[in-house]
């Protein structure tokens, strides 16, 4: 049985359904990450976890005993917030040592914890120094610091970089999973940014009102996405919307497209056929055919995104993204005549659903 | 074009000069205000004031006649018992209950705020009188813990406002969080997170239910009288056998309020520091 387990878990407010039957097995030392828009239900999954909010029904088992009644204060659970939380009236030093006290740890073992947890976040010379002479950056280190103290056995984080500007949040992700991985404590990470999701965790669950709706490896969740939402919440996907017409076509309005896995669809079956931007060659010249997937368009939209420039191809029926890098031989400019290239294995198959 | 618009919105910044009708409104303001607060001083050391403009002398023989009177110690003691411990009566009440709805019952906030206005609502001699007649029966019965009683119900909404104000500029429901996953029950919360970062709040609130119970004279006067004579009620026997110590009474109450006030100030400014520089959630 997994270290953290949700079986089942509802929780309603008023007559708002916030998470719906939630089931989810974490293992020991792995970082999961929430992932979704906000009013998804992630924050209130994750408040249950810490005690904050009472289950509507199911069941919360944390190193095989039950926890769904247990008082927040007695969990073991540690929290790091959005809003750093650090405590106004103390220093640095006390704050991390505030649950060490409330364990009545003696004085000589907190100081030297302290000490330890803050060489950990890097921030040895701040201890004396109170939450508001510190940046943001720094207070949610802190904060990081003050949670990991008490050693916990779950470490929760509720959206901890949401409230930081760019660079720091990127700096501090890499601490936060370096740190994770060193103590290779148990994490459940909520966030609505998926790059941050992406690149951190173990396992993703990525929620849609209140419902799982994929759980994976990062990988997983961005290259073979479960459902519509997934493959348009995660990065962006082309949509194609057509009809199963053979073992190995779909015809989308005038477009077929060939695609792998169709095994499962009857013919014409309506899918839904997602290609990312990235997967998608571009090409001057009409390309000899070779078996796979090409459409041809004219250029509307030259988007320069830094390591990619985006163009927005119409082919007539839509509007397709699709990826060049910037190393790309030919320059391309507006209303040029181009051919859109991709594999079967680029084409994502799902169920249409109304 | 550019440099004139620029030119006149610097010159609408600068203070106008004010008019002279506003300077014979601000004269007569503090005229008005200050005037018998200073010949209560002047007269508080005045041989004799009643058929001069200005005092025939001046004596601080009142001041002796005023320390001699037997009541004096009495009375200012019985004004400290009363103000302190209404003052604490009302801290006990107030910043658990503040703390409960702001965090726990955030619906009763709007009922609560109703009813800490009540007692403005209603006269204090009817208040007096309503309370003499229903506790009615000993010990209560017009004895000084009806008083501190009465005057908990009175002064309950000068300690409201600032903690209602400090509780508001602090993040209470995170930072309660953020300690109960450290392992802190809800009174280990309150008392080591929550009173520390509202400390202005209740200070300020203190000092105001303590100026303004030491310096109360209607209840006090309807609902325990002589049994436990307070400061005020001496200042107003005076007014009837001595003028002059009459003053000098209302010179040491003038006082004691001041000092209180500055007490306030400085309190103030040190919260400032606290409460606005510390808390920049986000």
């Amino acid at each position: 049985m997994a270290y953290l387990s949700l079986q089942n878990v509802s929780k309603k407010f008023s007559d708002v359904v916030a998470v719906n039957d939630f089931n989810l097995e974490i293992e020991k030392g792995s970082l999961v990450s929430f992932l979704g828009p906000s009013g998804c239900g992630k924050t209130t999954t994750l408040r249950m976890i810490a005690g904050f909010e009472l289950l509507d029904a199911g069941t919360i088992m944390l190193d095989g005993s039950e926890i769904g009644n247990v008082p927040p204060n007695q969990r073991d659970i540690g929290m790091v917030f959005q809003s750093y939380a650090l405590f106004p009236n103390m220093s640095v030093r006390d704050n991390i040592g505030f649950g060490l006290k409330m364990r009545n740890i003696s004085k000589h073992e907190i100081e030297n914890r302290v000490d330890q947890v803050l060489e950990m976040v890097r921030l040895q010379d701040t201890a004396k120094r109170y939450p508001h002479q510190l940046s943001g950056g720094q207070q949610q280190r802190i904060a990081l610091a003050r949670a990991l103290a008490v050693q916990p056995r779950v470490l929760l984080l509720d959206e901890p970089l949401s409230a930081l500007d760019a660079e720091v949040r990127v700096v501090l992700r890499g601490e936060i999973r370096r740190i994770q991985s060193e103590l290779a404590i148990t994490t459940v990470y909520v966030t609505h940014d998926q790059e941050e999701a992406l690149s951190i965790s173990d396992m993703v669950v990525v929620m849609n009102k209140g419902n799982i709706e994929q759980v994976g490896s990062p990988e997983e969740i961005y290259r073979s996405p479960k459902t519509r939402f997934v493959a348009t919440f995660i990065g962006t996907a082309n949509q194609f919307h057509g009809a199963v017409v053979g073992k190995d076509s779909i015809l989308c309005d005038e477009i077929k497209l060939v695609a792998n896995g169709l095994n499962n669809y009857s013919i014409s079956q309506k899918v839904l056929v997602l290609v990312r931007p990235e997967n998608i060659q571009v090409q001057t010249e009409p390309p000899l055919p070779h078996g796979g997937n090409v459409i041809e368009g004219k250029v509307e939209t030259i988007t320069f995104h830094g390591a990619v420039t985006r163009l927005g191809v119409n082919i007539g029926s839509q509007r397709v993204m699709a990826d060049i890098t910037v190393d790309n031989a030919q320059p391309i400019s507006l209303n040029q005549k181009i051919w859109l290239v991709f594999s079967h294995e680029a084409c994502q198959v799902m169920t249409e659903t109304l | 074009m550019m440099k004139k618009t620029h030119d006149s919105a610097i010159k609408s910044e600068r203070r106008p000069r004010p008019a002279l009708w506003q300077i014979i409104c601000i004269v007569l303001f503090l005229f008005y205000m200050l005037l018998p607060i200073i010949s209560t001083y002047v007269f508080s050391i005045a041989k004799r004031w009643d058929r001069t403009i200005l005092p025939e002398g001046y004596t601080l023989d009142f001041y002796k006649r005023a320390f001699q009177v037997s009541y004096f110690g009495s009375t200012l003691r019985n004004s400290f018992i009363l103000s302190l411990s209404t003052a604490l009566v009302i801290l006990i009440i107030i910043v658990p209950t503040v703390y409960w709805v702001h965090t726990r019952l955030t619906r009763a906030k709007p009922l609560l705020d109703v009813l800490m206005i009540l007692p403005f609502g209603i006269p204090m001699v009817v208040l007096a009188l309503s309370l003499v007649q229903i506790y009615n029966f000993p010990p209560i019965a017009r004895s000084p813990f009806l008083l501190i009683g009465a005057m908990v119900v009175y002064a309950m909404p000068f300690m409201y406002r600032p903690v209602v104000n400090a509780m508001q500029a602090i993040d209470a429901n995170t930072l309660t969080e953020a300690g109960q996953s450290l392992g802190a029950n809800v009174f280990q919360v309150l008392m080591q997170i929550i009173i520390p970062n509202i400390l202005p709040g209740i200070l300020s609130g203190g000092l105001l239910v303590f100026s303004t119970v030491f310096a109360e004279y209607t209840l006090t006067s309807l609902i325990v009288g002589a049994r436990f004579k307070t400061f005020p009620l001496l200042l107003v026997e005076y007014t009837r056998i001595n003028g002059n110590v009459a003053a000098t009474f209302s010179v040491i109450s003038f006082t004691i309020a001041w000092l209180a006030s500055i007490l306030i100030l400085w309190v103030g400014s040190k919260g400032q520091h606290t409460t606005a520089d510390t808390i920049r959630v986000r």
